[in-house]
């Protein structure tokens, strides 16, 4: 099968860009590590308000900050597709008989991959604060699961993004602006009980919420499928939607 | 000798109404060394695209090696080598890793592959630097890769777009002995587009000129040279007589006078004049000159090259311009629906 040999030739070389651009990785990396000791420093007295779901501040918001990092590493994607399209690598590699659909595999892979090991990180640092699991393993892999195919979802965003407008500034600025307000707006960070009455149907409305509920859950009370479920709803909703948006875009520019 | 690409009628138009190949037919024998030669904006690279299979045709009819552009292009990339104006290397990844994985996309793996990039780092004179990221490459050696790694599955006809364009002198020449030797040794089937006529008098073996999307004459470049048949003259007049269109009109009418000349043109600065066995004019044209008080800045002589054979047809001189990258790939993928 030419298809799967084609995604990991593809997948590898992603790996070795990113391997050798240790100074973007470091940063990319940098800044969820900073918020997490930022963060649960400067709101560390929340847990002490009555109502606050969880026994520390580190444990309520290890969950929002993994999805803080697959968010913005999600938007990177973009950015290497915008390289190859304006360098074309992108053309060279379309006059060989590779398969065009392990072009983007390869890529969203490589991408779901690089997310994993980075909240594996993120995740080591704050069992080291003093966080925890309460679901286990089980818990820990399945959270990485939900984690890698929320990144694969909104990778969708970015790629499209970058095949339609061709520019890595406009894919970048783009990313910066929808983060901040899509994180803060959401349980990411603060308990919805918290936030002013119209902020908490914003919140309600955000996908990122759903997705943090879920994790939270995993960490916090367990298996707890009602909350879970409706994530991977709302996740493959997106999924379909960017991704769709991806694939249109691409196919326009390999045909 | 087979045909290995036959091209009829083809059209391009993009989605804003340019008209980048209009209604052009050409056939290329296998083992030939092809050029197209003409400026920017020719159509040079819109024609490469469609028959490299990343753009599809507007109209006509277009085969490579017996196979539809359309229909079968998965087996047409199985047999052609691309090399494309942007210089499309990894800069991140070695110039081995490059190679290799051009290999893999080309379904080849494992000890065959290796050694054939062993060979090619050799041939391209790369070997040295063969574990250096692309990235510390110079643009000649940069190059030398692409052009290696579009020959990586032993390709039967070569695309080059444009292959020394940026290029300095001496790389220039370093680049044309491989493409000989390719051509020669190897027999690969080469097809060129270039806006250097020394580059497409050099190394074509017949050759077709281009402008504004158009075929205007092809053959071998002696062929081409042959239909001048005759020695080129350029005149520059004094600046005072070149602004004076009434003076250059002068000019005309007395050069048509004088016995032996053929065809006369305009060009920058003056005038350029066609007559067989110049070198016997060019006292007549003095002195005739000198009669009426058409004051000449300069005389030059010489035997037709290919930019004579471009201003015949189009009546203006081919001006070589570097490349602009982002202009380029704005092209390629801008301007279609």
């Amino acid at each position: 099968m030419s298809i799967l040999f084609d995604t990991q030739y593809l997948f590898v070389r992603a790996m070795k860009k990113l391997l050798r651009n240790p100074i973007l990785l470091f940063f990319s990396l940098l800044q969820p590590i900073i918020f997490l000791l930022l963060f649960t420093q400067l709101f560390s007295k929340f847990s002490q308000i009555p109502g606050f779901p969880a026994s520390s501040y580190l444990l309520f918001a290890t969950p929002g900050i993994l999805l803080q990092n697959a968010f913005s590493s999600a938007f990177q994607s973009g950015m290497s597709v915008v390289e190859d399209l304006n360098s074309g690598y992108l053309q060279k590699m379309l006059t060989t008989p590779v398969s065009r659909s392990a072009i983007l595999l390869g890529r969203l892979l490589s991408d779901a991959f690089r997310v994993v090991v980075q909240s594996l990180i993120i995740l080591a640092l704050a069992y080291f604060l003093g966080a925890s699991v309460t679901t286990g393993i089980a818990g820990v892999i399945l959270m990485f699961l939900t984690i890698a195919f929320f990144g694969l979802a909104w990778s969708g965003i970015s790629l499209s993004l970058g095949l339609r407008t061709k520019r890595s500034e406009t894919v970048f600025g783009i990313g910066g602006f929808l983060t901040f307000p899509l994180l803060f707006m959401s349980t990411a960070l603060t308990p919805l009980s918290f936030m002013p009455d119209w902020m908490q149907t914003v919140s309600k409305l955000n996908p990122i919420s759903y997705t943090v509920d879920a994790l939270r859950a995993l960490t916090l009370t367990g298996f707890d499928w009602a909350t879970i479920l409706p994530a991977y709803a709302v996740i493959g909703f997106i999924a379909v939607a960017t991704l769709g948006a991806t694939l249109y875009q691409f196919r326009k520019v390999i045909s | 000798m087979s045909d290995i690409i036959k091209v009829e009628n083809l059209v391009e138009v993009y989605s804003d109404g340019t008209k980048a190949v209009q209604d052009i037919s050409f056939v290329v024998k296998e083992g030939e060394f092809f050029g197209f030669l003409g400026p920017n904006g020719a159509g040079k690279t819109t024609t490469i695209k469609i028959l490299t299979t990343i753009l599809r045709k507007t109209a006509g009819s277009v085969t490579v090696a017996g196979y539809d552009i359309q229909a079968e292009a998965q087996e047409i990339r199985k047999l052609i080598g691309v090399e494309s104006q942007e210089t499309a290397i990894d800069a991140d990844l070695t110039g081995r890793e490059n190679l290799i994985l051009q290999g893999n996309l080309q379904q080849m793996h494992g000890e065959i592959l290796k050694k054939r990039v062993d060979e090619l780092l050799k041939l391209v004179e790369l070997d040295e630097a063969a574990d250096k990221r692309a990235a510390y490459y110079s643009g000649g050696m940069k190059k030398r890769l692409d052009l290696a790694s579009a020959l990586v599955h032993k390709p039967r006809l070569l695309f080059l777009d444009e292959p020394t364009t940026g290029l300095d002198p001496q790389s220039r020449a370093t680049m044309w002995s491989y493409l000989e030797k390719l051509n020669r040794e190897e027999g690969v089937t080469v097809f060129l587009t270039t806006q250097y006529m020394e580059e497409a008098d050099r190394l074509a073996n017949r050759l077709a000129i281009l402008d504004y999307g158009r075929i205007v004459a092809s053959g071998t470049s002696m062929e081409l040279k042959q239909e001048i048949g005759a020695d080129a003259i350029s005149l520059s007049l004094e600046k005072a007589d070149v602004i004076n269109a009434g003076m250059k009109e002068k000019a005309k009418q007395i050069l048509t006078t004088i016995k032996g000349v053929g065809d006369v043109r305009d060009s920058d600065g003056g005038l350029t004049v066609y007559a067989k066995n110049g070198g016997f004019i060019i006292p007549d044209i003095v002195r005739a000159f000198d009669e009426s008080k058409i004051r000449l800045s300069s005389i030059n002589l010489s035997s037709p090259t290919l930019d004579d054979v471009f201003l015949k047809y189009t009546g203006r001189r081919i001006r070589p311009e570097e490349l602009k990258k982002e202009a380029s790939s704005f092209m390629m993928f801008g301007r279609r629906r």
